[in-house]
This record gives C-alpha cells, sequence and structure tokens, in this order.
C-alpha cells in the first residue's frame, strides 16, 4: 500500500508535470506565432513604403524625360536645358564646317600616327571618287597606306615634293585624280549617251589619256567615216593636247574640213559636250558648222 | 576545219556548265543567232558539243578563232586556275600613252621572235584589263592548245597576274615579251598567289576597303551586335566584346576581304628559351613554315577574334597580308639588344 501511495503522487506529479510541460509548449508556440506575425507586418509595411518610394523616383524620371522633349515637362532644369541646347548648336556647327572642308577637296584628320588625308574629286558640278592617303610623320613624312590607283604617278610626285612641301604635294596630287577623273567621266558619259554614234567600243587606258575611235556626228548612220585619236599630253589637265582627226583617204574635201572643225572642237569642249553640239547640227554628215 | 580544232571546240564545250552554255557562245558571236538557234540546250552535253562543232564546220572555225572562245570561258570562271602577281619596274618618268595596237604588235612581234610556234589571242574588257592567251608550242611542233598561258595585264600599271601553263620553261619568254611591249624594264615575282584573280587584282590596286580614319566616315553597315530580347537579360561582358570588335574592325576593315586560299610563314629564328636548359647546342636558327589553309582566310582570320578563338587585337603578322599584298612570309631575327622577329620585305 505504500508503493500505492507512492504511486498515486507520483503519478498526480508526473501528470502536473506533463500538464506544465503542454502548457510550456503551447505558450511558446504562441509566442512564435505571435512574432512571425509581427515579422510578416513588418516586411509588409517595408513593401509598401518601397513601393511608395519607387513610385515616387518613376514620376521624377519621367518628369525629366519630358522636361527634356520640352513637352510642357513641369519640373525641368533651365539651365540644363540651355546648356544642352548650345551643345547641340556648336556639334551641328563643326559638322557643316567639317563638311565644307570635305567638299573643297582636300580634307585631313590627325591620327595616332600622322596625318589621314582625303582627296575628294569632281568634274563640273559632279563629285566623283574619294581617295584617302595616311601618312605617318615620324621619324620623317613618308606614305603609310594609300587608295590611289596604282597608274597614278605618286611616287614621283612624292619623290619631289614629300619631304619638302606637304601643301605642294598634295595640291599637285589633287590634281592629277581630278584630272583622271574628268577623263574617265567625259569617256564613260560618251560611251553612255552617244554610243550610237560611235563604232564598236572606244580604245582607252586606264589613265584615260589616249582615247581612239570611230564615229558619225549624226546618230543614225551606217558608216563612222571619222577616226579620232586623242592625245592627253598634260596628265594634270582634263581637256586633250592633242587631237587627231582622219578621214578615208578618198573621202570629199568637205569631210576633211568638218574633220579639222572637229578637231579643234574637241579641243575647246569636253568630250560629251562635243558629241552634244553635233546632235543640233540635223541628220547630214558635215553639218557641223 | 581541221580535226584538232574541232575536237578542242568540243572539249571546250564540254567544260562549260550547261546553263551557260548559249550565253557564252553568244558572247562568242562566231555562231550566227540562227544558228544558235537551231541547237537545244536541254539536250546533255555531249551532244550540244558535238552540234556546235557541227555548226563551226559549216562556218569553217579557225584555231584563232576557237581560242577566243577559251578565253571567255576563263574569264568567266578564272578561279580554276592558280594565278600568280608580277610587278615590273622601269626607272624613266616619261607619261606613258598606252596604246593597245602598239601593245599588242609589239608583245606578239617579240615573243615570235624566239618561238614561231605559239598562238597569241587578245581580248580586252571594260575595266582595262587586257586577257592575253599563249598556246605554246616548240621549234619543231605546232602548238599545244591544251597548255595555255593566260595573262592578265592592266595598261600603264606596274602588275601582272599570270597563270603559267606546266611547261614552266616558257615562263620567261613570256615575261620578256610583256615586259618589251608594255615599256618596262625588268619583272619579277612577288610573294602573292591565289586562285581569286579578283583579289589579287584587289589587294594589289588597293580597291579592297581599308579603314582610313576621317571626319566624314563613309556610311557603315549597322554595326549587328544584337540587341537582345528580353530587358532581363545582361551581357555582363558586353564591354569587352564591343572592344574586340572594334579592334577587329580597326585591323581587318568594314568591308569583304580579298580571297586567299593560304598564307605560308617560314621561321628563321632562334629558338628562345631557358639558357639552362641548352636544347640546342648550335646557335643556329630554328627552322620551321606555318602554314594556314581555308577556303577564305581572311575572313577566317577575322573571325577569330569575335569567336573567341584568338585574342584581339590580332598579330599584325596576319593582318598585314592585304596590306603587303604577299601570302609568303619570311620571319628573320630582329638585329640588335632585343631578340625578336621582323618581317622581311
Amino acid at each position: 500500500m505504500e508503493e500505492g501511495k507512492a504511486h498515486p503522487s507520483e503519478g498526480v506529479f508526473a501528470h502536473l508535470e506533463m500538464l506544465e510541460a503542454q502548457a510550456h509548449e503551447v505558450a511558446v508556440k504562441q509566442a512564435a506565432a505571435e512574432q512571425r506575425k509581427e515579422q510578416l507586418a513588418r516586411l509588409e509595411a517595408r513593401v509598401q513604403e518601397l513601393r511608395q518610394r519607387r513610385d515616387e523616383l518613376q514620376a521624377k524620371v519621367e518628369l525629366q524625360e519630358q522636361g527634356q522633349h520640352g513637352q510642357g515637362g513641369v519640373v525641368s532644369d533651365p539651365a540644363q536645358h540651355s546648356a544642352q541646347t548650345v551643345l547641340g548648336w556648336k556639334i551641328r556647327k563643326v559638322k557643316s564646317t567639317l563638311q565644307v572642308f570635305y567638299l573643297t577637296g582636300i580634307s585631313g584628320k590627325l591620327s595616332k600616327q600622322g596625318v589621314c588625308f582625303c582627296i575628294s574629286t569632281a568634274y563640273e558640278g559632279t563629285y566623283l571618287d574619294s581617295y584617302y592617303l595616311d601618312l605617318l610623320t615620324e621619324p620623317q613624312v613618308r606614305i603609310h597606306r594609300h587608295s590611289i590607283p596604282t597608274f597614278i604617278p605618286m611616287e614621283q610626285i612624292a619623290k619631289k615634293y614629300l619631304q619638302t612641301d606637304i601643301r605642294r604635294f598634295l595640291s599637285v596630287l589633287s590634281d592629277h585624280l581630278n584630272a583622271y577623273v574628268g577623263r574617265r567621266y567625259q569617256a564613260d558619259q560618251l560611251q553612255e549617251h552617244f554610243s550610237d554614234r560611235l563604232e564598236g567600243t572606244m580604245q582607252r587606258n586606264s589613265l584615260c589619256n589616249l582615247l581612239v575611235f570611230n564615229y558619225n556626228p549624226s546618230s543614225k548612220s551606217e558608216t563612222f567615216p571619222f577616226n579620232a585619236r586623242l592625245l592627253y599630253g598634260d596628265l594634270c589637265c582634263s581637256l586633250p593636247t592633242e587631237v587627231v582627226i582622219s578621214c578615208a583617204p578618198d573621202a570629199p574635201a568637205a569631210l576633211t574640213e568638218t574633220a579639222a572643225a572637229h578637231s579643234d572642237l574637241f579641243r575647246r569642249l569636253a568630250l560629251h559636250k562635243a558629241f552634244g553640239s553635233f546632235g543640233s547640227a540635223g541628220e547630214h554628215v558635215d553639218g557641223a558648222r | 576545219m581541221d580535226e584538232t580544232v574541232a575536237e578542242y571546240i568540243r572539249r571546250t564545250v564540254l567544260k562549260i556548265p550547261r546553263d551557260e552554255i548559249k550565253t557564252m557562245l553568244r558572247k562568242w558571236g562566231f555562231l550566227s543567232e540562227t544558228q544558235l538557234q537551231t541547237i537545244n540546250f536541254h539536250q546533255n552535253k555531249d551532244n550540244i558539243s558535238r552540234d556546235v562543232v557541227q555548226l563551226c564546220e559549216e562556218n569553217s572555225t579557225s584555231i584563232k578563232q576557237a581560242a577566243v572562245l577559251d578565253i571567255i570561258y576563263n574569264h568567266s570562271y578564272p578561279n580554276k586556275r592558280t594565278w600568280s602577281v608580277y610587278q615590273m619596274n622601269k626607272t624613266e618618268e616619261e607619261t606613258d600613252f598606252f596604246d593597245l595596237t602598239d601593245f599588242r604588235k609589239k608583245f606578239k612581234r617579240q615573243l615570235r621572235s624566239t618561238l614561231k610556234n605559239v598562238t597569241i589571242n587578245f581580248r580586252e574588257y571594260e575595266n582595262n584589263a587586257i586577257w592575253i592567251r599563249i598556246a605554246w608550242g616548240t621549234p619543231y611542233t605546232k602548238p599545244n592548245q591544251y597548255k595555255t598561258s593566260y595573262v592578265v595585264y592592266h595598261s600603264q600599271t606596274p602588275y601582272a597576274f599570270i597563270s603559267p601553263s606546266v611547261l614552266k620553261s616558257n615562263l620567261p619568254l613570256l615575261c620578256q615579251a610583256l615586259v618589251v611591249a608594255s615599256n618596262y624594264q625588268d619583272i619579277h615575282e612577288m610573294e602573292l598567289r591565289s586562285h581569286s584573280l579578283n583579289s589579287l587584282e584587289d589587294m594589289v590596286f588597293k580597291r579592297y576597303s581599308q579603314n582610313f580614319e576621317t571626319y566624314c566616315p563613309r556610311p557603315v553597315q549597322e554595326s549587328t551586335v544584337a540587341q537582345e530580347t528580353g530587358l532581363r537579360v545582361v551581357q555582363e561582358n558586353i564591354n569587352e566584346k564591343e572592344r574586340i570588335l572594334r579592334v577587329n574592325r580597326e585591323g581587318f576593315g568594314d568591308g569583304p576581304q580579298p580571297k586567299l586560299e593560304f598564307a605560308e610563314y617560314k621561321l628563321e629564328t632562334m629558338f628562345t628559351s631557358d639558357p639552362k636548359l641548352e636544347v640546342l647546342d648550335r646557335k643556329e636558327p630554328f627552322r620551321c613554315m606555318v602554314k594556314f589553309h581555308s577556303p577564305h582566310l581572311l575572313e577566317s582570320l577575322k573571325s577569330l577574334a569575335p569567336a573567341g578563338m584568338a585574342d584581339a587585337p590580332l598579330s599584325s603578322l596576319l593582318t598585314c597580308i592585304p596590306h603587303k599584298a604577299r601570302n609568303y612570309f619570311k620571319i628573320r631575327e630582329k638585329k640588335g639588344f632585343f631578340p625578336g622577329s621582323f618581317v622581311s620585305p
């Protein structure tokens, strides 16, 4: 019975302990839950805060952009506005100045090791090819790279002027190139627009400084009584230095007179323009007077 | 008409792809339009070539006329031959009025003075290119039309593009005739060879696009650094990528590269290693040859850095190829304090 007395008290105590432990557990759980709830509430509040801040900043950015585009932005810094327009104006001015230099025919830009020149060519108002020259300045002036055609005597010109007078070198080279494109342009125009007055294709060469062709001043004709041989002795000139127009040996005198007149014409006038002047002469061969 | 001529025409027509035969015969201009209409160009090539030979029989073609068809074929398909570039020099600085008839006369006269049995044909094209076809014979035999050399010469330039025949012994004769006819004094072979004639011309005449620094740049193709869709994709190393592209463009230029099939580098440099190792007892240059092969060498070199296979900028030994117009290089020791390497001119 003593055991019985001991056991019931142990049982009660054990039971009480158990209940206490249970209560403790529940209390702990409740505390944790409350803590979590609190944290959640705090985080939610923070999220709200951040969202609000983001909206504010976004509104600011939009206002700034609007202000730049001048679409009635409410808050745009007036000082910033005018500084930007001035900068834009300056950039446009510099660009147009550079464009003007480019159109004058010779323009240049300093590069890491020297200068890079651009020679742009034109003939009677038509802008034609551009050629580039990359010069090194150390230890002495020499040509590094270029896009000048091989038949232009650039090495000769460089030997004469590159070391002593760069300006003269560029000017002479530019003359050569402009004259070459001018001669080429005339020959191309002739071949393109007056092919019906030429017999076959013209004989020419790379520099276009010798042209040989048979032609008839009137367009609808079967024969080509005149043979023209144009020699451009001066490589800086786009007009021929020597013109020889010949006919068959048994040709009538009128034809030889026309030949002499044409010879003079080709020496004075650009080739395609000379042929253009034939058009108004009429249908017969010895018309051009 | 000679049997040999008939056979030659037949074989030349067989070389041409079937779709091109009609156009080339038209360019040849030897058969009239009515004659061309009688040929059925949809049958197989054997029959077409036989029909063509038949018509040529009626017109009694000579070998010289048949040779023109060969020139037309080679002008359309120049990449089937290997071309070497030769450079001529002269000391006098007078302006040259290149007269085509004069050139042809001098060339034929010079060549025929040493070897009578040759067939020489000339054909001019619009870009001032003169194509010369030479069929070689010997002092005792007629010219062999299947062993031909081709020369492409642009007037008033010091460069000639030669595709030699298998008979290498005739090359000096050819060179001499060229020099005399074009009013130069001597000729030497450049270290430049390729199948693509146009690319060789581009390199030598500086017609390929070089990158020149100017204030008014020509319109450049839009740099196709594709803007990735999706604003959530951020390229971490976009700066490096753009640097590589920029440096690559400076080295190679913007436009298409000339087409070369190979580049050969002969190294004659000293083997540099730890002096303690003493690998080589004798102080001799270490001989070695590096050869790059590709269907399109320069384009593949250009794409190395953007593909991440090489560091940018690429070695100037590779990027200088179009600028120096050569694809054979000899690299020797630089004489001086610092053993390095330099490219022989």
